[in-house]
Protein backbone atom coordinates (compact mmCIF):
# COMPACT_ATOMS: atom_id res chain seq x y z
CA UNK A 1 0.00 0.00 0.00
CA UNK A 2 2.70 2.28 0.79
CA UNK A 3 4.69 1.81 -2.59
CA UNK A 4 1.05 2.74 -4.12
CA UNK A 5 0.24 5.87 -2.53
CA UNK A 6 3.85 6.93 -3.79
CA UNK A 7 2.67 6.61 -6.68
CA UNK A 8 -0.58 8.69 -6.11
CA UNK A 9 1.75 11.14 -4.58
CA UNK A 10 4.25 11.49 -7.36
CA UNK A 11 0.55 11.64 -9.54
CA UNK A 12 -0.78 14.51 -7.15
CA UNK A 13 2.42 16.75 -7.19
CA UNK A 14 3.35 16.58 -10.71
CA UNK A 15 0.14 17.15 -11.88
CA UNK A 16 -1.85 19.46 -9.11
CA UNK A 17 0.40 20.03 -5.83
CA UNK A 18 -2.02 19.80 -2.48
CA UNK A 19 -0.73 21.82 0.83
CA UNK A 20 0.39 18.59 3.35
CA UNK A 21 -2.61 18.73 5.38
CA UNK A 22 -5.10 18.26 2.12
CA UNK A 23 -2.81 15.55 0.88
CA UNK A 24 -3.36 13.30 4.50
CA UNK A 25 -6.77 13.65 3.73
CA UNK A 26 -6.85 12.43 0.89
CA UNK A 27 -4.43 9.55 1.47
CA UNK A 28 -6.31 8.49 4.23
CA UNK A 29 -9.20 7.39 2.34
CA UNK A 30 -7.65 5.07 -0.18
CA UNK A 31 -8.07 0.98 0.52
CA UNK A 32 -5.75 -1.81 -1.55
CA UNK A 33 -7.40 -4.07 -4.21
CA UNK A 34 -6.65 -6.71 -7.05
CA UNK A 35 -8.35 -8.10 -9.70
CA UNK A 36 -7.75 -10.92 -12.05
CA UNK A 37 -8.46 -10.94 -15.64
CA UNK A 38 -11.88 -10.14 -17.02
CA UNK A 39 -13.12 -9.30 -13.85
CA UNK A 40 -15.96 -6.77 -13.78
CA UNK A 41 -15.34 -4.12 -11.09
CA UNK A 42 -18.07 -1.97 -11.64
CA UNK A 43 -21.12 -3.42 -13.88
CA UNK A 44 -23.31 -0.98 -16.38
CA UNK A 45 -26.58 -0.13 -14.32
CA UNK A 46 -25.15 0.01 -10.81
CA UNK A 47 -24.01 3.24 -9.14
CA UNK A 48 -20.08 3.52 -9.45
CA UNK A 49 -18.88 2.91 -5.91
CA UNK A 50 -15.41 4.15 -6.44
CA UNK A 51 -12.42 6.70 -7.61
CA UNK A 52 -9.92 3.80 -8.93
CA UNK A 53 -6.16 4.97 -8.79
CA UNK A 54 -4.61 2.07 -11.08
CA UNK A 55 -0.97 0.68 -9.72
CA UNK A 56 -0.70 -2.42 -12.42
CA UNK A 57 -2.80 -4.00 -15.08
CA UNK A 58 -4.71 -2.33 -17.96
CA UNK A 59 -8.50 -2.22 -17.50
CA UNK A 60 -11.47 -0.54 -19.70
CA UNK A 61 -14.79 0.91 -19.34
CA UNK A 62 -16.62 0.09 -22.24
CA UNK A 63 -20.80 0.01 -23.30
CA UNK A 64 -22.78 -2.72 -24.57
CA UNK A 65 -26.24 -3.19 -25.73
CA UNK A 66 -28.44 -6.04 -26.72
CA UNK A 67 -27.84 -4.98 -30.42
CA UNK A 68 -24.26 -6.59 -29.02
CA UNK A 69 -22.84 -3.18 -30.14
CA UNK A 70 -19.75 -2.97 -28.09
CA UNK A 71 -17.49 0.58 -27.73
CA UNK A 72 -14.52 0.30 -26.16
CA UNK A 73 -14.54 3.85 -24.39
CA UNK A 74 -10.63 4.41 -22.70
CA UNK A 75 -8.21 1.90 -21.40
CA UNK A 76 -6.72 3.01 -18.09
CA UNK A 77 -3.68 1.98 -16.41
CA UNK A 78 -1.05 3.09 -14.06
CA UNK A 79 -0.57 5.46 -13.26
CA UNK A 80 -4.32 7.43 -13.43
CA UNK A 81 -7.32 7.10 -11.98
CA UNK A 82 -10.11 4.53 -13.01
CA UNK A 83 -13.53 4.13 -12.44
CA UNK A 84 -17.23 5.01 -14.54
CA UNK A 85 -16.32 8.73 -13.29
CA UNK A 86 -19.51 10.69 -14.27
CA UNK A 87 -21.41 7.52 -12.62
CA UNK A 88 -19.37 8.23 -9.37
CA UNK A 89 -19.66 11.67 -9.51
CA UNK A 90 -23.22 12.30 -10.39
CA UNK A 91 -24.36 9.02 -8.26
CA UNK A 92 -26.45 7.98 -10.82
CA UNK A 93 -26.57 4.23 -12.67
CA UNK A 94 -23.30 3.42 -14.90
CA UNK A 95 -24.30 3.58 -18.82
CA UNK A 96 -20.52 1.88 -18.84
CA UNK A 97 -18.78 -0.90 -17.29
CA UNK A 98 -15.31 -0.73 -15.74
CA UNK A 99 -13.60 -4.26 -16.30
CA UNK A 100 -10.01 -6.04 -15.83
CA UNK A 101 -8.59 -6.71 -19.01
CA UNK A 102 -5.41 -8.15 -17.23
CA UNK A 103 -4.39 -8.80 -13.99
CA UNK A 104 -4.68 -5.81 -11.98
CA UNK A 105 -3.77 -3.77 -8.33
CA UNK A 106 -5.41 -0.91 -7.43
CA UNK A 107 -6.33 1.72 -4.26
CA UNK A 108 -10.08 2.33 -4.34
CA UNK A 109 -12.02 5.22 -2.22
CA UNK A 110 -15.45 5.16 -1.91
CA UNK A 111 -17.82 7.73 -3.31
CA UNK A 112 -18.58 9.37 0.08
CA UNK A 113 -14.99 9.43 1.61
CA UNK A 114 -14.25 11.31 -1.46
CA UNK A 115 -17.05 13.88 -1.19
CA UNK A 116 -16.36 14.73 2.28
CA UNK A 117 -12.25 15.38 2.09
CA UNK A 118 -13.29 17.43 -0.89
CA UNK A 119 -15.58 19.13 1.13
CA UNK A 120 -13.56 19.42 4.05
CA UNK A 121 -10.32 20.35 1.67
CA UNK A 122 -11.16 23.11 -0.72
CA UNK A 123 -7.84 22.26 -2.49
CA UNK A 124 -8.81 18.92 -3.09
CA UNK A 125 -11.97 20.02 -4.37
CA UNK A 126 -10.26 22.34 -7.02
CA UNK A 127 -7.86 18.67 -7.95
CA UNK A 128 -10.81 16.92 -8.90
CA UNK A 129 -12.08 19.57 -10.65
CA UNK A 130 -8.89 20.54 -12.69
CA UNK A 131 -8.95 16.43 -13.08
CA UNK A 132 -12.02 15.81 -14.46
CA UNK A 133 -11.60 18.77 -16.75
CA UNK A 134 -8.40 17.56 -18.42
CA UNK A 135 -10.46 14.08 -18.93
CA UNK A 136 -12.93 16.42 -20.55
CA UNK A 137 -9.82 17.42 -22.76
CA UNK A 138 -8.96 13.72 -23.28
CA UNK A 139 -12.31 12.78 -24.82
CA UNK A 140 -12.32 16.18 -26.90
CA UNK A 141 -9.07 14.87 -28.66
CA UNK A 142 -10.47 11.45 -28.53
CA UNK A 143 -13.19 12.38 -30.56
CA UNK A 144 -11.65 14.76 -32.97
CA UNK A 145 -9.06 11.58 -33.76
CA UNK A 146 -12.30 9.25 -33.99
CA UNK A 147 -14.11 11.64 -36.49
CA UNK A 148 -11.19 12.82 -38.68
CA UNK A 149 -8.27 10.94 -38.64
CA UNK A 150 -7.17 7.30 -40.42
CA UNK A 151 -7.32 4.10 -39.03
CA UNK A 152 -3.54 4.17 -39.70
CA UNK A 153 -3.43 7.61 -37.85
CA UNK A 154 -5.47 6.75 -34.89
CA UNK A 155 -3.59 3.60 -34.09
CA UNK A 156 -0.27 5.51 -34.15
CA UNK A 157 -1.88 7.79 -31.52
CA UNK A 158 -3.07 4.74 -29.60
CA UNK A 159 0.94 3.56 -29.73
CA UNK A 160 2.03 6.69 -28.80
CA UNK A 161 0.35 7.27 -25.59
CA UNK A 162 0.47 3.53 -24.55
CA UNK A 163 3.62 1.89 -26.51
CA UNK A 164 3.50 -1.73 -25.09
CA UNK A 165 -0.12 -2.17 -24.79
CA UNK A 166 -0.43 -5.06 -27.98
CA UNK A 167 1.61 -6.63 -25.87
CA UNK A 168 -0.44 -6.44 -23.05
CA UNK A 169 -4.41 -6.84 -24.19
CA UNK A 170 -5.79 -8.50 -26.90
CA UNK A 171 -5.94 -6.96 -30.14
CA UNK A 172 -10.08 -7.49 -30.33
CA UNK A 173 -9.97 -4.76 -27.37
CA UNK A 174 -7.76 -2.26 -29.36
CA UNK A 175 -9.64 -2.82 -32.80
CA UNK A 176 -12.99 -2.07 -30.75
CA UNK A 177 -11.25 0.92 -29.49
CA UNK A 178 -10.17 2.24 -32.82
CA UNK A 179 -13.44 1.62 -34.34
CA UNK A 180 -11.91 -1.32 -36.83
CA UNK A 181 -12.68 -4.80 -37.53
CA UNK A 182 -10.70 -6.89 -35.90
CA UNK A 183 -9.81 -8.37 -39.92
CA UNK A 184 -8.47 -4.85 -41.00
CA UNK A 185 -6.72 -4.34 -37.12
CA UNK A 186 -4.75 -7.79 -38.36
CA UNK A 187 -3.94 -5.89 -41.56
CA UNK A 188 -2.73 -2.47 -40.24
CA UNK A 189 -0.45 -3.95 -37.84
CA UNK A 190 1.22 -6.14 -40.34
CA UNK A 191 1.56 -2.86 -42.77
CA UNK A 192 2.61 -0.34 -39.89
CA UNK A 193 4.79 -2.52 -37.37
CA UNK A 194 7.35 -3.77 -40.63
CA UNK B 1 -7.17 -41.11 -8.08
CA UNK B 2 -6.91 -39.12 -4.43
CA UNK B 3 -9.59 -36.12 -3.57
CA UNK B 4 -8.15 -32.79 -4.10
CA UNK B 5 -9.62 -29.43 -3.16
CA UNK B 6 -11.63 -28.59 -5.72
CA UNK B 7 -11.28 -24.64 -5.37
CA UNK B 8 -7.01 -25.75 -4.98
CA UNK B 9 -7.98 -27.26 -8.18
CA UNK B 10 -9.38 -24.75 -10.10
CA UNK B 11 -6.65 -22.09 -8.79
CA UNK B 12 -4.44 -23.99 -10.32
CA UNK B 13 -6.33 -24.43 -13.70
CA UNK B 14 -6.80 -20.20 -13.35
CA UNK B 15 -3.42 -19.91 -13.35
CA UNK B 16 -2.51 -22.18 -16.14
CA UNK B 17 -4.93 -20.03 -18.66
CA UNK B 18 -3.88 -16.93 -17.43
CA UNK B 19 -0.38 -18.34 -18.57
CA UNK B 20 -1.29 -19.04 -21.84
CA UNK B 21 -3.01 -15.58 -22.55
CA UNK B 22 -0.19 -13.75 -21.41
CA UNK B 23 2.19 -15.93 -23.94
CA UNK B 24 -0.82 -15.60 -26.75
CA UNK B 25 -1.25 -11.69 -26.53
CA UNK B 26 2.46 -10.52 -25.45
CA UNK B 27 4.29 -13.16 -28.55
CA UNK B 28 2.14 -14.95 -30.97
CA UNK B 29 -0.57 -12.02 -31.47
CA UNK B 30 2.33 -9.59 -32.36
CA UNK B 31 4.06 -11.87 -34.76
CA UNK B 32 4.75 -11.32 -38.06
CA UNK B 33 2.28 -13.60 -40.10
CA UNK B 34 4.91 -15.18 -42.25
CA UNK B 35 6.52 -16.47 -38.83
CA UNK B 36 3.07 -18.07 -37.19
CA UNK B 37 2.52 -19.97 -40.83
CA UNK B 38 6.11 -21.21 -41.13
CA UNK B 39 6.35 -25.23 -40.62
CA UNK B 40 8.91 -26.39 -37.93
CA UNK B 41 12.29 -27.27 -39.22
CA UNK B 42 11.16 -31.23 -38.76
CA UNK B 43 8.20 -30.41 -41.01
CA UNK B 44 5.78 -30.11 -38.12
CA UNK B 45 3.13 -28.17 -37.38
CA UNK B 46 3.52 -24.08 -37.71
CA UNK B 47 2.55 -21.55 -34.59
CA UNK B 48 -0.85 -21.30 -36.60
CA UNK B 49 -1.17 -25.01 -37.36
CA UNK B 50 -1.01 -25.87 -33.56
CA UNK B 51 -3.06 -22.99 -32.27
CA UNK B 52 -5.94 -24.24 -34.74
CA UNK B 53 -5.62 -27.48 -33.41
CA UNK B 54 -6.53 -26.46 -29.70
CA UNK B 55 -8.96 -24.45 -31.28
CA UNK B 56 -10.96 -27.49 -32.28
CA UNK B 57 -11.05 -28.87 -28.68
CA UNK B 58 -12.14 -25.33 -27.49
CA UNK B 59 -14.59 -25.46 -30.55
CA UNK B 60 -16.47 -28.52 -29.30
CA UNK B 61 -15.41 -28.96 -25.56
CA UNK B 62 -16.55 -25.29 -24.15
CA UNK B 63 -20.04 -25.33 -25.02
CA UNK B 64 -20.26 -29.30 -23.67
CA UNK B 65 -18.49 -27.57 -20.44
CA UNK B 66 -21.11 -24.72 -20.46
CA UNK B 67 -24.10 -26.93 -20.83
CA UNK B 68 -22.13 -29.29 -18.19
CA UNK B 69 -21.98 -26.03 -15.91
CA UNK B 70 -25.48 -24.76 -16.14
CA UNK B 71 -28.08 -26.09 -13.41
CA UNK B 72 -25.37 -27.50 -11.72
CA UNK B 73 -24.93 -25.07 -8.21
CA UNK B 74 -23.93 -27.23 -5.39
CA UNK B 75 -23.93 -26.22 -1.95
CA UNK B 76 -20.54 -27.52 0.09
CA UNK B 77 -18.33 -25.41 1.88
CA UNK B 78 -15.10 -28.11 1.01
CA UNK B 79 -15.73 -29.66 -2.27
CA UNK B 80 -13.33 -32.10 -3.35
CA UNK B 81 -12.57 -33.73 -6.65
CA UNK B 82 -11.59 -37.19 -7.49
CA UNK B 83 -10.15 -37.84 -11.01
CA UNK B 84 -11.84 -41.00 -12.69
CA UNK B 85 -9.12 -43.27 -14.06
CA UNK B 86 -9.75 -42.62 -17.92
CA UNK B 87 -9.49 -38.90 -17.27
CA UNK B 88 -6.42 -38.88 -15.17
CA UNK B 89 -5.06 -41.13 -18.24
CA UNK B 90 -6.08 -38.52 -20.74
CA UNK B 91 -4.66 -35.77 -18.97
CA UNK B 92 -1.56 -37.58 -18.36
CA UNK B 93 -1.11 -38.66 -21.96
CA UNK B 94 -1.09 -34.63 -22.42
CA UNK B 95 1.31 -33.94 -20.34
CA UNK B 96 4.82 -32.54 -22.31
CA UNK B 97 7.53 -34.53 -21.97
CA UNK B 98 4.66 -37.86 -21.57
CA UNK B 99 6.93 -39.47 -24.48
CA UNK B 100 4.10 -40.02 -26.98
CA UNK B 101 3.70 -38.37 -30.33
CA UNK B 102 0.79 -39.04 -31.32
CA UNK B 103 -1.23 -37.91 -34.63
CA UNK B 104 -4.16 -35.91 -34.56
CA UNK B 105 -7.77 -37.28 -34.78
CA UNK B 106 -9.51 -36.57 -38.45
CA UNK B 107 -11.94 -33.67 -36.87
CA UNK B 108 -8.88 -31.86 -34.98
CA UNK B 109 -5.98 -31.64 -37.97
CA UNK B 110 -5.91 -27.93 -38.57
CA UNK B 111 -5.18 -26.90 -41.90
CA UNK B 112 -2.83 -26.64 -44.51
CA UNK B 113 -2.51 -22.30 -44.62
CA UNK B 114 -5.00 -21.04 -42.29
CA UNK B 115 -5.99 -17.58 -41.48
CA UNK B 116 -3.03 -16.82 -39.04
CA UNK B 117 -4.45 -13.68 -37.32
CA UNK B 118 -7.94 -15.42 -36.90
CA UNK B 119 -6.60 -18.70 -35.60
CA UNK B 120 -4.46 -16.36 -32.44
CA UNK B 121 -7.87 -14.35 -31.64
CA UNK B 122 -10.04 -17.11 -31.66
CA UNK B 123 -7.75 -19.22 -29.38
CA UNK B 124 -7.48 -15.69 -27.01
CA UNK B 125 -11.20 -15.33 -27.06
CA UNK B 126 -11.77 -19.16 -26.04
CA UNK B 127 -8.72 -18.63 -23.34
CA UNK B 128 -10.85 -15.91 -21.82
CA UNK B 129 -14.05 -18.14 -21.97
CA UNK B 130 -12.21 -21.02 -20.62
CA UNK B 131 -11.22 -18.28 -17.29
CA UNK B 132 -14.73 -17.61 -16.86
CA UNK B 133 -16.30 -21.35 -17.08
CA UNK B 134 -13.33 -22.23 -14.25
CA UNK B 135 -14.99 -19.17 -12.21
CA UNK B 136 -18.01 -20.10 -12.41
CA UNK B 137 -16.86 -23.95 -12.00
CA UNK B 138 -15.98 -23.03 -8.29
CA UNK B 139 -19.98 -23.54 -7.06
CA UNK B 140 -20.36 -26.45 -9.71
CA UNK B 141 -20.41 -30.41 -8.99
CA UNK B 142 -16.73 -31.06 -11.16
CA UNK B 143 -18.03 -34.48 -10.69
CA UNK B 144 -20.91 -34.18 -13.98
CA UNK B 145 -20.04 -35.44 -17.10
CA UNK B 146 -19.55 -34.67 -20.35
CA UNK B 147 -18.82 -36.66 -23.76
CA UNK B 148 -15.85 -36.78 -25.45
CA UNK B 149 -15.04 -35.04 -29.10
CA UNK B 150 -13.57 -38.66 -30.41
CA UNK B 151 -16.57 -40.74 -29.49
CA UNK B 152 -19.93 -40.18 -28.18
CA UNK B 153 -19.81 -43.29 -25.94
CA UNK B 154 -17.31 -42.01 -23.81
CA UNK B 155 -18.37 -39.60 -21.20
CA UNK B 156 -15.49 -37.64 -18.77
CA UNK B 157 -16.10 -35.65 -15.54
CA UNK B 158 -16.34 -32.17 -15.98
CA UNK B 159 -13.29 -31.89 -13.47
CA UNK B 160 -11.43 -34.41 -15.85
CA UNK B 161 -11.98 -32.32 -19.36
CA UNK B 162 -10.99 -29.08 -17.60
CA UNK B 163 -7.44 -30.49 -16.66
CA UNK B 164 -6.79 -32.58 -20.03
CA UNK B 165 -8.07 -29.54 -21.95
CA UNK B 166 -5.18 -27.37 -20.36
CA UNK B 167 -2.96 -29.70 -20.66
CA UNK B 168 -3.16 -30.20 -23.95
CA UNK B 169 -3.45 -26.58 -24.65
CA UNK B 170 -0.01 -26.77 -22.55
CA UNK B 171 1.54 -29.68 -25.50
CA UNK B 172 0.47 -27.46 -27.73
CA UNK B 173 1.83 -23.98 -26.85
CA UNK B 174 5.26 -25.40 -25.49
CA UNK B 175 5.17 -26.95 -28.84
CA UNK B 176 4.12 -23.20 -31.08
CA UNK B 177 7.40 -21.40 -29.06
CA UNK B 178 9.54 -23.80 -29.96
CA UNK B 179 9.25 -21.97 -33.19
CA UNK B 180 10.82 -19.35 -31.37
Amino acid sequence: MEAALQQLKTLVEATFPLPPDAWNALAAIWQPGSAKRKEILTAAGAVEKYLYFITSGVQRVCYFDENTREATLVFTYAPSFGGVLDSLLLAKPARYSFETLTQSTFLRANASDLKAVMQQHPAVLEMVHTGVTHALSGVLERLVELQAFSSEEKFRKLLQRSPHILQLVPHKYLANYLGIDPTNFSKLINRVQL
Amino acid sequence: MKRTAQIALLDALENQVELHLEEAIRTFQNLPVEIALKPATNGGWSIAQCLEHLNTYGDFYLPEIAKALHGNQIVDSDPQFKSGWLGHYFTHMMQPGSGKKMKAFKNHIPADHPDAPRVIATFIQQQEILLQYLRLARQADLHKRLPISISKLIRLQLGDVFQFVIAHNERHIQQAKRHL
